[in-house]
């Protein structure tokens, strides 16, 4: 974790490039501690979302947790949105050498790719924010998919910026 | 065909709305028994803490109380254009507020170790109103989702059928449009082999004709080469006796003067030149008169004529023997006799051709 948070050189590719070889391990919507995931290499989409919007963070780089729910029970995912990249960190892309999966800014559109990348119609989508002391996740914004987009929630809120620590 | 396929393509975008209608009507009952599970949850922790006082039951459940709070905010933004359910969502704030306050007081009174505030807290109807109050509505809300759900997948069947009709629709229209071109391919075939046959037909006539012309123009090109060849034949042949005419008369030591009707020479033989001493081209076209002239009036005539000779060619008649003179190149006069025939062409009378004897020898001119 020490080694992520030092790395002056950070930068979203550079941190997928350190989970090339972790392995997929499903909590539903449970965050493990970084310790715990960084060690045992093992973890889901959240786990990897929120250290991403940690690190990513720490070096002033500005992010954005997304979480989009698709049909079906435990059918939700998480990424990591780098807003100047304009793309998003997805765990189910880390062994590819285009990390990066690119996608507009506002939360319907990060989630209409999302859901396309994985085949699935989604519902809703939903920004929030975690910090490793409480382990709490809040909900930013809440977009649902039958509404009409004039009236999402990221339309009227400006997206919240982040500031180093 | 475009009008389907418009229609084809908003039956589509309609499907697609539908079946999101539905997915969002599912999502809401998902939410709804996530609240259910979460709020159970909170409850099942709680109860292990207060009898465990295990810091990480504590967690447990204020992590419960998190996503109790995550699933009402998710159900709310769910509802949100739905006023009977978003209503129905609004009943369970109060409660749930309730609750949480009910337990955060109970995990701080635990963790201070004051046991018999946790007591009364448990034993107060507060926390299990609450329950009682979110469980009723819960049940009315997820009553009215499922059967909004029966609804919205009529709904969605309807659609789904209006498409499958739309797209049969569509079909049915290419099939009559491919047999339309069918035809229309069949018939343009049709008449393509006619105006071929019809081509043939006019060509092969055209050739007859061409065969038939180059026969004609064959036979003609030989008969006419044949009439050419005689032609030359008899040109020759002309020719020749022209020639051979010629060289009588100008063998015939007479003098012989060949005259226009009016009796102006156009030919003369060359003994005219050696009797009168003058050059042809000074004869030609000249009146015979000035070159010969009778002596007396024919014998036997009742009464002397002005011109004998004139009268002779206009009554076609020879005119024999006559004595004459002829005046030579020195004006000298020669005394001669003689002849004037008609020259006919057709039976009519278009010259004469006159004949002079030389009755005494004249002088000798130079040519």
């Amino acid at each position: 974790m020490d080694d992520l948070l030092q790395d002056r050189k950070m930068n979203a590719k550079r941190f997928a490039n350190h989970f090339e070889d972790f392995k997929f391990d499903y909590h539903p919507f449970d965050v493990q501690s970084p310790k715990q995931f960084l060690i045992t290499r093992r973890g889901d989409c959240i786990d990897y979302a929120v250290l991403a919007d940690h690190v990513l963070s720490h070096h002033g780089i500005p992010t954005r947790l997304i979480r989009v729910e698709m049909v079906g029970k435990n059918t939700g995912h998480a990424v990591c949105y780098v807003t100047e990249d304009r793309a998003y960190l997805d765990y189910n892309n880390r062994k590819y050498f285009f990390v990066l999966q690119r996608s507009g800014p506002t939360i319907r559109e990060i989630a209409t790719t999302v859901a396309r990348s994985l085949d699935a119609n989604w519902t809703f989508a939903q920004e929030f924010s975690f910090d490793y002391e409480s382990f709490i996740k809040r909900a930013l914004a809440t977009v649902v998919k039958t509404d009409p987009p004039e009236l999402d929630a990221d339309k009227v809120i400006p997206p919240r910026s982040k500031t180093n620590p | 065909m475009i009008a389907v396929s418009t229609v084809a393509v908003r039956n589509i975008g309609r499907s697609v709305d539908s079946n999101d209608w539905v997915n969002h009507t599912h999502a809401v009952i998902l939410e709804t028994e996530a609240l259910r599970s979460s709020l159970l949850v909170a409850n099942g922790t709680l109860h292990t803490y207060v009898l465990t006082g295990d810091p990480r039951d504590q967690t447990a459940c204020r992590n419960a109380l998190a996503d109790i709070d995550d699933h009402f905010q998710i159900l709310s933004a769910l509802t949100r254009l739905a006023p009977t359910d978003h209503a129905k969502v609004g009943q369970l704030e109060l409660p749930i507020n309730r609750y949480s306050r009910s337990i955060e007081e109970l995990l701080v009174a635990k963790a201070a170790g004051q046991d018999n505030t946790v007591r009364t807290l448990l034993e107060a109807s507060t926390i299990n109103n609450a329950v009682r109050e979110m469980e009723r509505v819960i049940k009315s809300l997820k009553d009215n989702q499922l059967a909004l759900l029966t609804e919205r997948d009529t709904a969605s069947y309807h659609q789904s059928q209006t498409t499958r009709w739309t797209v049969w629709t569509g079909v049915a229209l290419n099939v009559l449009l491919l047999a339309g071109v069918a035809w229309l391919i069949r018939d343009d075939l049709s008449a393509r082999r006619q105006v071929t046959t019809a081509l043939e037909e006019a060509n092969r006539f055209l050739e007859s004709r061409v065969k038939e012309r180059t026969r004609e123009l064959g036979s003609a090109n030989r008969h006419l080469s044949t009439e050419n060849l005689e032609r030359r034949w008899a040109n020759h042949s002309l020719e020749h006796q022209l020639r051979y005419n010629q060289r009588i008369i100008d063998s015939i030591s007479d003098l012989v003067f060949v005259t226009t009707h009016s009796l102006n020479i156009s030919r003369v033989n060359p003994a005219v030149l050696h009797v009168t001493g003058a050059d042809s081209t000074s004869l030609i076209s000249k009146p015979l008169k000035e070159v010969v002239r009778l002596v007396v009036a024919p014998a036997g005539s009742l009464s002397p004529l002005p011109d004998p000779l004139k009268y002779a060619l206009k009554a076609g008649q020879d005119l024999r023997d006559q004595p004459a003179e002829i005046q030579d190149r020195l004006g000298q006069r020669i005394p001669v006799v003689l002849s004037l025939f008609p020259l006919r062409d057709n039976n009519r009378v278009v010259g004469g051709i006159i004949t002079l004897r030389v009755t005494r020898p004249a002088s000798k001119h130079s040519a």
